[in-house]
């Protein structure tokens, strides 16, 4: 009893002394001068995406208001960002205040290198992350002459580094939960610019995301003509398969350690599928992740597609090595498989990772080239190759 | 006598002016190049540069104290399992404590949307904290209802880990449903990190971690008795059952609290009791508390600097530094010594 008499003494000493003595953190995040609300009826107009779902853009009198969505809580805010140009006016107290247009940034997502050339504003990249592992000549020539700081690994970038750099802010990718570094940069006082692009599950709404990025540059208008652009070769080459019949059919993936991950129906692959008038096994899923499936699933599912899209191998010998079932597939026997391996670099960088983003048209080409030649005559590969 | 006394007086401060040092230097190094000069002055005052007051303040010194309360932390209630269970393979991991954390926060980072993730999304930063508790605090009460059924150490023992291997199982059916950047988040959150700690989390740490850690103070006798036995223990009056309710209590609030902090860190808390008994020639609990709390706190903190190393650019894992650099010091010691 005395023992238990002493712990709960001993708890409320602790308690006290830790709330006392501890010493507040010299925290530097920028608050905004003053307070003002963002009342919607002061909005003077906004971009609503056609396609993408996670981003809104709204302009008020002095300030411009971006909204990242919550794709994991339906009708919740992500982030919220008010750029403003005049050092003078009041912004509102909710969100982060990032004075435009940035005039450097680190970049922890390499989807959006080809978005920032399309703007012009590559030059602006101060930092990223795996460098060896990049593909875009630029940004591989800026790390080789010390432009460009690399920050190491996307997932645990070197946060006294990033510090170091002085960045107006760093852009990455958002996941459901909030990442150590992305914490400790914002703590710091560095804006931290979340996407949600690779939650959207369109060609055309991801690319759309280009208007999001262009806002920090105080480029919407050029984003807005460069995204039309897109959104006009893309529909034009989707409608060039809309009167086909017999659709061929088409599987897609890999096997990792037994387990097939293929798209579900309502995915990025599914609709680039439709829409290059490919039949795909899940098409009326719900689902927008990926589904994992057994060899066995495969074989019954997918045996008799005809196409095989992103396959891991370089060649059909590799692939026979690797599993001598994957040649029980049909599109393996007729030697319809494709990889994402057409612009690569021989340190693992692939431009299938990077610029596909921004070209959904290209990738759309890419299948049809491969499945409906006669329709792309003169058209080559831009990210995929058939296996050697 | 006089000299044994005087020779473990002198081991003792020894061991803090390694952990002073240590504290130290790491403090004063890391990736980006700040000189001492300025360094001292973001610490004691502001250096006149806001990056270097921010790097050496909020985020190097609060990694080095979390460094130190985790070493301390893991360490003891690695000596609390191994006294408990008499067996010196036990690590605070054998409760399943820490497992439970895992599983708390794999199911955050996996589940995105749903229930769970929308109880806890309003905590920012916190909520991977919030989550690892919420799933640690489950497996203790489970242990704790198994030990107040079961009489036997031993049985407590082995339960303890078969709910460990439920969890880490369950965390296995989370990850192979899971999306890869969400597995990738979790993986990453299994390195273990001691930069994860703010100043405004410091608190919570520090209150739990040190309530853990003084009650274990208060436990020095009947941890000597329990060395002898859970029979001889009864017979000098030692109420087993308490004790042992007692001991779980602490050793998962300790080892629940730090992985909810830092994610799961390996082989200090099994080794590190091995070093201090080693290093003092004893197994009296009054002297290897006290050696194994410094000792674990220079491993951690010695990890730390260690990880800092520049390795393409980036941090090594804690959770790995520790036992592939902590591992041949320990062996280097023990085989010097020809036993533990």
């Amino acid at each position: 009893m005395q023992v238990k008499k002493s712990l709960s003494l001993l708890i409320c000493c602790i308690f006290c002394f830790t709330i006392n003595g501890c010493k507040k953190g010299k925290n530097n995040v920028r608050t905004a001068k003053t307070t003002l609300k963002s009342d919607e009826s002061l909005v003077l107009s906004e971009i609503v995406p056609n396609y993408a779902k996670g981003f809104h853009i709204a302009h008020f009198n002095s300030f411009t208001r971006v909204t990242i969505y919550n794709p994991w809580a339906e009708g919740e805010i992500y982030a919220l960002y008010n750029l403003y140009t005049n050092d003078t006016i009041a912004l509102p107290k909710e969100g982060t205040s990032i004075k435009i247009p940035l005039t450097s940034l680190v970049v922890n997502t390499f989807a959006y290198f080809e978005f920032l050339d399309q703007l012009g504003e590559l030059d602006k990249i101060t930092g990223t992350s795996d460098g060896f592992r990049i593909y875009n000549p630029n940004i591989r020539a800026g790390i080789q002459e010390g432009r460009i700081a690399d920050l190491g690994n996307p997932f645990n970038m070197n946060i006294e580094k990033t510090l170091a750099l002085k960045p107006q802010a760093v852009l990455t990718s958002a996941y459901a939960q909030r990442d150590n570094y992305s914490d400790r940069i914002s703590q710091a006082g560095v804006p931290v610019i979340y996407n949600l692009e690779w939650m959207e599950n369109s060609p055309l709404a991801r690319a759309e995301w280009i208007k999001m990025i262009a806002a920090f540059f105080d480029k919407e208008e050029m984003a807005d003509s460069i995204f039309n652009n897109i959104e006009c070769r893309y529909l034009s080459q989707k409608e060039k398969t809309k009167n086909i019949r017999g659709k061929h059919t088409v599987m897609t993936g890999d096997n990792f350690q037994g387990t097939w991950y293929v798209p579900g129906g309502n995915s990025f692959n599914a609709a680039l599928f439709r829409d290059a008038g490919l039949d795909y096994y899940y098409k009326k899923d719900e689902r927008s992740g990926s589904i994992g499936l057994d060899i066995e699933t495969m074989l019954t599912q997918f045996g008799d597609a005809e196409y095989w899209f992103g396959c891991a191998a370089k060649s059909y010998k590799e692939l026979a090595e690797k599993d001598p079932k994957y040649l029980l597939f049909k599109a393996v026997k007729e030697k319809h498989v494709f990889n994402n391996d057409n612009r690569t670099t021989s340190a693992g960088g692939n431009d299938y990772f990077e610029s596909a983003i921004a070209y959904p048209d290209l990738l759309l080409c890419d299948l049809i080239k491969a499945v409906y030649p006669h329709l792309l005559p003169h058209y080559t590969f831009t990210y995929i190759k058939e296996l050697e | 006598m006089p000299f044994r006394v005087n020779h473990k007086t002198k081991t003792f401060a020894l061991l803090v002016v390694t952990l002073v040092v240590v504290f130290i230097v790491d403090i004063f190094t890391g990736n980006a190049p700040i000189s001492i000069r300025d360094g001292w002055n973001a610490l004691f005052g502001t250096s006149g540069n806001a990056i270097v007051d921010e790097i050496v303040f909020n985020y190097r010194l609060p990694k080095a104290i979390t460094a130190i309360l985790a070493g301390a932390a893991l360490s003891v209630a690695g000596l609390l399992m191994q006294t408990l269970f008499r067996n010196p393979l036990a690590g605070p991991d054998v409760l399943g404590v820490s497992a439970g954390a895992g599983l708390g926060v794999a199911l955050l980072i996996t589940l995105g949307g749903s229930t769970l993730y929308s109880a806890v999304s309003w905590l920012g930063s916190m909520a991977q904290v919030a989550a690892a508790i919420a799933g640690a605090i489950p497996v203790l009460l489970l242990i704790l209802g198994v030990s107040s059924r079961i009489n036997d150490s031993v049985t407590i023992l082995v339960l303890g880990m078969i709910f460990g291997y439920v969890a880490n199982a369950l965390i296995t059916i989370l990850q192979s449903f899971a999306d890869p950047d969400s597995l990738k988040v979790f993986v990453m959150w299994t390195f273990g990190s001691l930069s994860t700690v703010t100043w405004n989390k410091m608190p919570l740490l520090a209150i739990l971690v040190m309530t853990g850690i003084i009650a274990v103070f208060f436990l020095q006798k009947p941890l000597n008795s329990l060395l002898l036995g859970e029979h001889y223990a009864a017979s000098v009056g030692l109420n087993i059952k308490q004790t042992r309710r007692i001991i779980i209590t602490i050793t998962a609030l300790i080892t629940g609290t730090v992985t909810a902090f830092t994610g799961p860190i390996a082989f200090v808390g099994v080794v590190v009791p091995h070093f201090a008994r080693a290093l003092f020639g004893t197994v009296n609990h009054k002297i290897i508390i006290p050696a194994t709390l410094i000792s674990g706190s220079i491993l951690m903190v010695t990890c730390d600097i260690i990880s800092q190393i520049p390795v393409s650019n980036q941090t090594l894992p804690i959770n790995a530094v520790t036992a592939v650099f902590g591992a041949p010091m320990i062996i280097w010691i023990v085989v010097k010594r020809k036993r533990l």
